[in-house]
């Protein structure tokens, strides 16, 4: 009897434990409004004039805000003002192209301690052109390492300022540890900038080049408190600078654990947040755009609202994608991209299957501004440019067995447009109608090419055995091997025998700043909506042997050169489009490239989430999105029952297992 | 070298010697009354597994004949001048473009679906690439029994010189080897594979030698305590007086005695090795073609919906199998040859 | 018995030095350090910057003693960092090391306490269950299940575990984690429960051997013969007489409880050290790896050391030689 007692309670203790949730917060988080996203790794450095990469672009952009941004809703990418009272047009002065920032006053920045520190218990201060100044400045620094410098380097007297910051230093080691407006002013000052008043800056460039209005969307050139970057020096348990960004943007930083959570909450010191009635671009969501031009769910309250709607903004670390994806379908992630495991459950004949429907999910599709390629080293004898004619016709048959059409449909689920050319849809001198002869697949063609290249039946007269060549990549993922070997299956339809080498990420860096390559593959994502930032990667000097530059292919032709100087800083028109064409047709016959595919983003949200367009450019919009947590609420209690009835089979079979035998041993025993 | 032990010949040259091999074991098992009894014990207790394992070694063997015949595996030209094993012959040739499920006619994929090449003719489904379940989970079999038995067979010899030699020379030998020994074993085996991976480079031979260094160490450390027992024997004292030389005495004397330990060891570390290879595979650095790395990327395809379980319950099934296999062989042996179990049975 | 233990202690120091030595080869000599700054500091690295990061992280120095630096050089440099704790900051990214064992150590041992706990209570109740009952079928079955169990590769107990209870029963998040001590628990259970099942048929075979070698012997007969119940022969005189190798296998154990599993943290994404492990693998972090393969040797050693004196004080006749 004791023992049914005993057995009882145990099973009600093992209930409870049982009676279990998958909810990974805090239930009291439950009714606020908190956007919950995934990362996968947390930035090396939130730095703006550092950080260049997504994730760091996601969090460093609430926080740091820009002088320019983009309009949320138009296409294409139309520049709005942001700390900046209006987007400012190019003025000609002499040589020189000069652009006038005038800032929005009564800025200031977030409640940081480094303000306290130098301003004796201050709180915060205003923001100044000062501050931008002190960022370009930064951008030219060479011990701040940032990868702007190239583009920045049209403004007069920043690489001299550079120079001169070196030397200063070099000669004069006391220098090297004075605080860095210090340094920066013994150096003396950038000419090309300008600040006349506290709100007004001019930059000036030596050169006209249009795209350097982009790089201001961008926290390169955020206004930056030099008390910031005297505070966070790593010293004394302070944080270094680039785990504690200081800025003017919507959002600051409450908690950074690299290891598993960032915590954004909206920053009240923000001119949006302070300032609603200057209704300023930006700060409220945009009202001139046709509610049917939108492509989003926005409720009627919306346009006009001040922005931003989301209280905090929570990201989780989510090291594997699988994972990340099946706790969005739980409802615990509002947005997320499609797991290309789960795509046919998904999408079905590219729309949103029932079963999503039903869960209220939205489908949103966008093509990036981005190419994937495979390129050949042009260095090489047998694939490059000292092949001559016979490494071209190899090259273009090598191609034309490349079906990447066929490749998304496996690796992509179709997600992606087949690429004929590097430019990408979106960007000026994309042409939907053009096709590359060396682009549509075509083995008998391919064949014949590779005869007329001296390797009939792909077999090489040198060794009389299939022409031997190596596909070099550093990513030695069991995933990674199968995209390869996709790869190198067409090819030896051709009888070309492709090696793969897949060596540690360092190895292959060094291969490829050694030019020790044949067959690589590369992609490329937009800075800034502008051919010159997609056929700058096949410009001579940007060569990765010789300048270390995003040329892999190391392709140096003449020609393209000069056509890619003159196609640079020109306006976007029908000479520019002449231009991109005859260098589109110099490639497709060169084929130093093996275009792939733009690829598509298919986003999918919540029927919670509001406001949301999918967005090319990595600078964050969450700023605009609202969310409805009751429905939250709501939706995940009814999507998470767990299932409890297998636990006590289980149990239940083990008893069934074991009772006999125990019963047969004692009764034997007696 | 890397070329030459690559080359099909040589693969070819070695089933040949291992033929032969098991052929002269065969005959001083059946000649040695003790080991005859064993064999014969062994295989009253464990018909099956045995079983099981001569078919895992006929078909790494099979895997491992390969011939060139320039005839073409589907539209794959290069096939043609590349040498294929028996294995691959038998059960290869049938390429599909993606994944479809056992026994499928069509593709998993696509509204509609496309229908395959080759229609019912793949009984454990495809992989991503449309590669037959069946060959590659038959090819990982070879892989498997590579990647145990090479490393058994580096560290197995290794440990003994050594744990011989410090066991019975003692003093300054065994104070070497104890020292590099007990340096070994305070590493963590698995960060000390990863770092010998890393500073070795990838590659099946590669990652057999790094196991190999992780391994020997606990056998080396039974071998070395057996043989300082075997050392103060009367007999060996006797051998010694008689003016039998060292060598003579270690290889008469010493070897013949730890032979039942080299047994229970080789099958018990065969085991470990392939489970550890599979570790190492999901991260990146374990042998081409193993299960584990077969596991590894079927590790996301159970979140596909329609789900794909075939590629990893092949792969893990192909393991799982053979790794019962092993583990209950060995569980006999270790009862059969051990004398403290022996001595308990009489 | 002082003598002893100075002279086991200094052993233990010996070991340390291979230790270092071994890492020493493994970690500086292979791999060029600029390669190492260079993953670091992105392709767009200046040598200028390559040579400042060098010697931030004190890769600038010659690697070997010689004539003019007998004592500022790499090898001497690695001793000295080492046997102070001095670990300097991660290669990959500039974090200093010492701290994020300091916050990774919590994780990991809350994910490897109970683990080790559970396992090694459940792993001996069913083996001293499965010995009782030696030679029925319970037993046979139980060894079988064992030896099915030892079968499986660990990968297959997570991917199965992740799926069937993550994904399919809903009992628990997939994955993740949160210091939050509301719901901590819900992100440990998981993988505690696959770790427990995982190394669960190795310790019930390893364990009823033991317990199966010690019913046999003469003493437990005569207790028997005296008139002790079952239940009493198997807790205290079974159980009691085999603490020994048990012990020997709980304190070796102890020290792994700091550092982690490997597998289960970076499968569940739990930041612990052995995630961190994982991380420096993937990221080329050699100063980070070295780290934890130097922390792991030492409390291994230690723990080694731990058990040799503990013996002696149990048991004088025990002596190692």
């Amino acid at each position: 009897m004791n023992l049914v007692r005993r057995l009882v309670r145990w099973s009600i203790a093992a209930y409870a434990v049982l009676a279990c949730t998958n909810d990974p917060y805090p239930s009291t988080d439950a009714p606020v409004k908190v956007l919950y996203r995934p990362f996968d790794e947390a930035p090396k450095t939130l730095d703006p004039a550092v950080a260049y990469t997504t994730t760091a672009h996601d969090i460093s952009g609430l926080v740091n805000a820009t002088l320019l941004e983009y309009h949320y809703l138009k296409r294409p990418y139309v520049l709005v003002p942001g700390l900046a009272r209006a987007v400012p047009t190019a003025e000609l002065r002499g040589a020189q192209t000069v652009y006038r920032f005038e800032l929005l006053s009564d800025l200031i920045y977030q409640d940081d301690a480094c303000f306290g520190a130098h301003h004796g218990g201050a709180r915060t201060r205003p923001v100044t052109a000062r501050d931008v100044e002190f960022e370009l400045m930064r951008i030219a620094d060479p011990e701040v390492n940032s990868p702007a410098l190239e583009p920045f380097a049209h403004v007069v007297d920043l690489l001299a300022f550079r120079q001169r910051l070196t030397a200063l230093r070099a000669a004069d080691p006391a220098v090297a540890v004075l605080p860095v407006p210090e340094q920066y002013a013994r150096a003396r000052r950038i000419a090309g900038v300008a600040v006349t008043s506290d709100t007004v800056l001019e930059l000036a460039l030596a050169e006209p080049y249009p795209q350097i209005l982009y790089w201001f969307t961008m926290p390169f050139t955020a206004p930056m408190p030099w008390e910031a970057v005297a505070f966070y020096d790593g010293q004394e348990g302070r944080p270094h600078l680039a785990d504690h960004p200081v800025g003017a943007g919507p959002y600051r930083i409450v908690e950074y654990d690299k290891q598993s959570r960032i915590v954004l909450e909206r920053n009240d010191n923000w001119h949006g947040a302070r300032h609603p009635e200057w209704r300023a671009p930006g700060t409220v969501f945009p009202v001139d755009v046709p509610a049917e031009d939108l492509g989003v769910t926005v409720p009627n309250t919306t346009p006009g609202a001040p922005l931003p709607f989301i209280e905090r903004v929570e990201l989780r670390r989510e090291k594997e994608r699988i994972p990340a994806f099946n706790k969005f379908l739980q409802g615990y992630y509002d947005a997320s991209g499609i797991v290309k495991e789960s795509f046919d459950k998904v999408v079905q004949n590219d729309r949103l299957s029932p079963e999503m429907s039903e869960r209220g999910i939205a489908l949103r599709k966008s093509v990036e501004p981005a190419i994937y390629y495979v390129g050949f080293n042009m260095d090489d004898r047998v694939l490059g440019a000292p092949g001559g004619n016979r490494a071209q016709r190899l090259r273009q048959a090598m191609s034309l067995a490349i079906d990447a059409e066929e490749y998304l449909r496996l690796f992509l689920n179709g997600r992606g447009v087949p690429a004929q050319s590097l430019l990408p849809p979106g960007i000026f001198g994309f042409e939907p109608a053009y096709r590359n002869p060396y682009r549509t697949p075509d083995l008998p063609r391919a064949k014949r090419l590779l005869a007329e290249a001296g390797y009939p039946g792909g077999i090489d007269p040198a060794t009389g055995a299939p022409l031997r060549l190596t596909f070099d990549t550093g990513d030695t993922s069991a995933e990674g091997r199968l995209n390869y070997t996709y790869y190198i299956n067409s090819w030896r339809r051709l009888g070309i025998d492709v090696e793969l080498q897949a060596t540690s990420y360092n190895r292959f860096q060094e291969k490829m700043r050694e030019g020790g390559f044949q067959i690589f593959n590369w992609g490329w994502v937009a800075d800034y909506p502008d051919p010159e930032n997609f056929m700058f990667l096949l410009w001579s000097k940007m060569s990765r042997k010789a300048n270390n530059g995003p040329n892999t292919a190391n392709y140096s032709d003449p020609g393209f050169d000069a056509l890619f100087l003159r196609m640079k800083a020109m306006e976007s028109g029908p000479k520019r489009l002449s231009i991109i064409r005859e260098m589109r047709r110099r490639l497709e016959e060169d084929c130093p490239w093996i275009p792939m595919f733009y690829p598509e983003q298919y986003s999918l949200y919540h029927g919670w989430l509001h406001n949301v367009k999918p967005f090319g450019m990595s600078t964050p919009q969450a700023k605009y999105y609202d969310l409805d947590p009751a429905l939250r609420a709501e939706r995940r209690r009814v999507w998470n029952r767990p299932v409890l009835w297998p636990a006590f089979l289980a149990l239940g079979l083990l008893l069934a297992l074991v009772a006999p035998g125990i019963a047969t041993f004692f009764r034997e025993r007696q | 070298m890397q070329a030459i032990l690559e080359h099909h010949w040589f693969s070819n040259a070695v089933v040949a010697a291992l033929l032969l091999g098991s052929v002269a074991l065969s005959v001083f098992v059946h000649r040695n009354e003790l080991w005859r009894g064993a064999a014969r014990e062994l295989g009253r207790r464990r018909p099956v597994a045995l079983g099981v394992l001569a078919v895992y070694v006929g078909i790494g063997l099979a895997d491992s004949v390969a011939w060139v015949d320039g005839r073409m595996q589907g539209e794959d030209v290069v096939s043609a001048h590349q040498p294929r094993s028996a294995v691959e012959r038998a059960f290869g040739g049938r390429p599909e473009k993606t994944y479809s499920r056992p026994f499928a006619g069509a593709e998993l994929y696509g509204t509609p679906p496309r229908p395959l090449a080759f229609p019912g003719r793949h009984p454990l489904g495809t992989d991503i690439l449309g590669r037959d379940t069946l060959l590659l989970t038959l090819r990982g079999v070879r892989v498997a029994l590579l990647v145990g038995g090479l490393t058994s067979l580096i560290a197995i010899p290794l440990a003994l010189l050594f744990g011989v030699s410090a066991g019975y020379f003692g003093r300054r030998v065994d104070d070497v080897v104890f020292f590099v020994m007990s340096t070994l074993a305070s590493i963590p085996g698995i960060l000390l594979l990863i770092a010998l991976v890393m500073a070795l480079g990838q590659g099946t031979l590669q990652v057999c030698l790094a196991l190999a260094v992780t391994s020997w160490v606990s056998f080396c450390r039974i071998a070395r305590g057996e043989t300082m027992k075997l050392r103060e024997l009367d007999y060996v004292h006797a051998a010694r007086l008689m003016g039998v030389s060292e060598v003579g005495i270690v290889w008469r004397h010493v070897l013949p005695n730890l032979m039942h330990l080299v047994v229970i060891t080789f099958v018990l570390m065969f085991s470990g090795q392939v489970l550890v290879e599979a570790v190492l595979a999901w991260l990146g650095i374990g042998a081409a073609g193993s299960w584990g790395q077969m596991i590894a990327q079927a590790k996301d395809e159970l979140s596909r919906e329609p789900v794909v379980y075939w590629n990893v319950l092949a792969a893990g099934a192909g393991m799982f199998v053979l790794l019962l296999a092993i583990n209950s062989v060995g569980d006999a042996i270790r009862d059969i040859l051990d004398p403290r179990t022996r001595r308990e049975r009489e | 018995m002082l003598a002893y233990v100075v002279r086991r202690v200094a052993y233990g120091l010996v070991t340390v030095v291979g230790v270092l030595f071994l890492l020493f080869l493994l970690f500086f000599t292979i791999t060029a350090p600029d390669d190492v700054a260079r993953k670091a500091l992105g392709e767009k690295a200046q040598q200028e910057q390559i040579d400042q990061w060098k010697r931030l992280h004190g890769y600038d120095r010659p690697l070997l003693p010689g004539p003019g630096h007998v004592r500022d050089n790499m090898l001497v440099e690695h001793f000295r960092r080492m046997l102070t704790f001095d670990f300097g900051r991660s290669d990959a990214d500039d974090t200093v090391i010492l701290d994020r064992i300091k916050d990774g150590a919590v994780p990991s041992i809350l994910l490897t306490t109970p683990l080790f706990l559970v396992g090694l209570c459940l792993g001996i109740l069913l083996s001293l269950f499965v010995a009782f009952f030696r030679e029925t079928y319970i037993d046979r079955t139980g060894v079988f299940l064992a030896v099915l169990g030892m079968s499986l590769s660990i990968l297959l107990y997570i991917i199965g575990a992740q799926f069937l209870v993550g994904k399919l029963l809903r009992w628990f998040p997939i994955s993740g984690y949160d210091p939050d001590p509301a719901v901590v628990w819900r992100f440990l259970a998981l993988p505690v429960v696959v770790g427990i099942l995982s190394s669960l048929g190795g310790n019930v075979r390893f364990y009823r051997t033991v317990f199966v070698e010690e019913v046999n012997r003469d003493y437990v007969r005569t207790a028997r013969a005296k008139g002790a119940g079952d239940g009493r022969v198997m807790l205290r005189h079974v159980l009691g007489n085999a603490m020994i190798p048990i012990l020997t296998n709980v304190v070796m154990a102890i020290p792994f409880l700091f550092t982690g599993s490997l597998l289960l943290e970076a499968f569940f994404g739990i930041p612990g050290l052995g995630s961190m492990t994982v991380d420096a693998i993937d990221n080329n972090d050699f100063a980070t790896l070295r780290t934890m393969v130097y922390i792991d040797a030492l409390l291994f050693i230690l723990g080694q050391i731990l058990t040799d004196v503990s013996y002696t004080v149990a048991d004088p006749r025990i002596r190692l030689e």
